[in-house]
């Protein structure tokens, strides 16, 4: 038998992959689903005799549990300051770091890419040291200079505020790269001649640089807001949801209603609602997309 | 990274269920030889058992483990230790596998949930069989926290209680030679100590201790739930509480937020120079603070009604599907045993659940730190053993967050709380 047909090799090429994206992505959600109506829990697990199908009893539990919706506002805070915060910060990086021709230009673009490959856990860890209302450097700087020290991540809005700056911090080192490379990928032939009509630097920006990134924009556009929505490190290390549930995200609701409460099917349900929330708005922005075009 | 999170989490939901019906299969077929025991053929019918312990303490246990591996050369323990912090999932995922660990370290707290789910081994055929696991040795309290129904499905290894620590010399300061006694002396002695200046303060009160709120209820009378297990969390007595711990916050005797870890507010000037914990502290602050040595002490927690604290520890309990049950035993015996008990002791500065242990140490009852322990621990009770207390003080905490940080209004908090403990003890 022939394995090896023209008609066959492009399937075998591709199986292993689509072997491994069937076993670790759509079997597990599918799992999710059916588990999201069930009440497993802890004794679930050990005998599967006592998983009952609930139908849709826990999503109508979990959208008139407080702590979930306030989950949601509190993921939509992040995902309305965080997505164009990133996008902003990291253009403007990658702008700033275009510009420059002299050679420490590239240390400042390893430097700016450095948060993105340290470890979240250890960075989280080390910023709740620089947010330590008594002995942080913020508040220590704020003292010295006479101002009162913040509640960095003790008041339930400034937690937020708190979170995202670190979190920006860590986000705009991979985006500036993306941006760096679309920028490289514009033909100098359209400064060029720019330039030969008498628009200044500004004017190259808004009218060459920024529409010819719209495709780069856009890819980050969408892996930030999906990355935002799934909020969760940097809640789950630095104040573990609180104070007052001001920074439970979706995410971290998830996580502790499955794996500190055992409640599996509660928990399942709720990774749901935060999966079709996030097919939603990233279709949305697709057909967004294509309506500009 | 953020969003391999939903990804990770239900890959890890598959490997669960793959590992239950890879395992499930395969473990059946091979019959004697014991997953765990892999050299079974080249060193005779040795037999290997894994220990699951937590915390600091485990770091430790290999030294026992040695020891216990002399007197038993037929069995082969390998400990591996687990921080606290995740040992939860990790149990999780070994429940959901069916496979893991023999003998498993099980924190009091968690006893009923895993209980409930059937993960653990019904002791209570060995008890008879075995002299060194007779209940009546240990604690009353710490076998409390074995027993579910008429089965016992743990051994009691080492016991913890909540305590008053106080710095002595401060506390004299402001005219107490002696520790409080009551709740209005705490009270008062943690105002007095709070006004010696800006930035000081009297009491610690830590917002994510769940037992703390509980424990200061029954101390004025509150049965948490009454014999049907209905919750009691919106009476009088459970609403005193909730109000004097309040108290501490609204006059500034306890503060918000610090950010100070217990031993740095303790040492120095002493910005807070009493807290309530458990007998892990005593270790820590010798080591971290050897200066404060003759300036701070301990003493049983002051009483309203009662000063009834809130049991602790570790039971030892041996895994369902472990495949040696027997060795996993005989491990917990060694563990159990007074000698044990006091070197386990003398390394660890843990409590023996034994109570013969406790002559047998010096330090346990000569020095007057354990002997207010020891006094302390002879009032202590656990707190429910239900599976759903978890999650009924997880929403505590958040409404007393709610009580202490956003100002409201305590009566109506708790009649939320307890009819939400209603409805999760309903289920």
């Amino acid at each position: 038998m022939k394995i090896f047909t023209p008609r066959s090799a492009p399937y075998l090429f591709i199986a292993p992959a689509l072997i491994l994206l069937f076993l670790f992505s759509l079997l597990p959600i599918v799992i999710a689903l059916v588990i999201s109506f069930t009440d497993m829990d802890l004794a679930g697990l050990t005998d599967y005799s006592n998983i009952r199908f609930v139908g849709f009893d826990n999503y109508a539990d979990i959208l008139r549990d407080a702590s979930f919706v306030k989950a949601i506002g509190n993921t939509l805070f992040y995902v309305v300051f965080g997505v164009p915060f990133v996008i902003l910060f990291s253009l403007s990086v990658a702008l700033l770091i275009n510009f420059g021709k002299s050679r420490v230009f590239d240390v400042f673009r390893a430097a700016f890419y450095m948060p993105s490959v340290t470890n979240v856990v250890a960075v989280a860890v080390v910023w709740s040291y620089l947010y330590n209302p008594s002995l942080g450097l913020f508040n220590t700087i704020l003292n010295a200079v006479g101002l009162p020290g913040v509640r960095w991540l003790q008041d339930p809005v400034i937690a937020k505020i708190s979170l995202i700056i670190l979190a920006l911090w860590r986000a705009i080192g991979l985006n500036m790269l993306i941006f760096l490379a679309a920028i490289k990928g514009i033909p100098k032939t359209y400064y060029e001649a720019a330039q030969l009509d008498g628009a200044g630097t500004w004017k190259q920006i808004r009218y060459i640089t920024v529409p010819l990134l719209k495709f780069a924009i856009f890819f980050v556009t969408v892996t930030t807001l999906i990355g935002w929505l799934q909020f969760f490190e940097e809640p789950f290390v630095m104040t573990d949801g609180g104070p007052l549930e001001g920074t439970m995200s979706v995410a971290l609701f998830v996580y502790k209603n499955g794996f500190q409460f055992s409640e599996f099917g509660y928990a399942a349900a709720g990774s749901f609602i935060l999966f079709f929330a996030i097919i939603v708005l990233t279709l949305l922005q697709f057909k967004l997309q294509r309506h500009e075009d | 990274m953020r969003r391999n999170k939903r990804f990770a989490w239900m890959a890890g939901m598959l490997a669960l269920i793959l590992v239950l019906a890879g395992c499930g299969g395969s473990k059946n077929s091979g019959s004697n030889g014991g997953g765990t025991s892999g050299d079974a053929a080249s060193s005779g019918k040795k037999v290997k058992i894994s220990v699951w312990a937590m915390g600091d303490e485990a770091k430790q246990l290999p030294s026992i483990a040695e020891e216990f591996m002399k007197e038993n050369p037929d069995i082969i323990v390998e400990v591996q230790a687990l921080p606290w912090a995740n040992a939860h999932d990790k149990l999780l995922t070994a429940v959901a596998s069916k496979s893991g660990p023999d003998v498993i370290q099980m924190g009091t707290t968690w006893m009923a949930e895993f209980v409930n789910a059937g993960a653990l081994k019904d002791l209570t055929p060995y008890i008879d069989q075995y002299p060194e696991l007779a209940p009546e040795q240990f604690y009353e309290g710490a076998v409390g926290t074995t027993k579910f129904g008429d089965k016992i499905y743990g051994i009691p290894w080492y016991t913890e209680t909540r305590f008053l620590y106080y710095r002595s010399d401060l506390l004299a300061e402001v005219g107490y030679a002696e520790p409080p006694k009551t709740w209005d002396e705490l009270r008062d002695a943690a105002k007095k100590l709070a006004e010696r200046g800006e930035g000081k303060y009297g009491l610690s009160i830590d917002m994510n201790e769940q037992s703390l709120t509980f424990m200061f209820a029954r101390q004025n009378g509150s049965r948490l739930l009454d014999e049907n297990g209905k919750p009691l969390f919106n009476e009088p007595e459970f609403r005193e509480a909730v109000e004097f711990l309040k108290g501490f916050f609204d006059d500034g005797s306890a503060p918000l937020d610090l950010g100070l870890d217990a031993v740095q507010a303790f040492a120095g000037d002493g910005i807070v120079p009493m807290f309530i914990s458990g007998p892990w502290m005593i270790n820590i602050i010798q080591t971290q603070a050897p200066d404060l040595e003759g300036k701070w002490s301990v003493a049983p927690l002051p009483a309203k009604k009662n000063n009834l604290s809130v049991l602790g520890g570790s039971n030892l309990t041996v895994f369902e599907y472990s495949k040696h049950p027997e060795e996993a035993l005989a491990f917990i015996r060694y563990m159990s045993k007074k000698e044990t008990q006091v070197k386990w002791n003398e390394l660890t500065k843990s409590l023996p659940a034994n109570i013969a242990a406790w002559d047998e140490v010096p330090a346990l009852h000569e020095d007057p730190k354990y002997q207010a322990i020891r006094e302390q621990l002879e009032h202590s009770e656990h707190l429910p053993m239900i599976v759903q207390w978890e999650k009924i003080a997880q929403t505590y905490l958040e409404s007393f967050e709610r009580i202490v940080r956003a100002d409201a209004d305590i009566q109506a908090e708790l009649d939320a709380f307890n009819a939400e403990a209603e409805r999760i003890l309903s289920k």
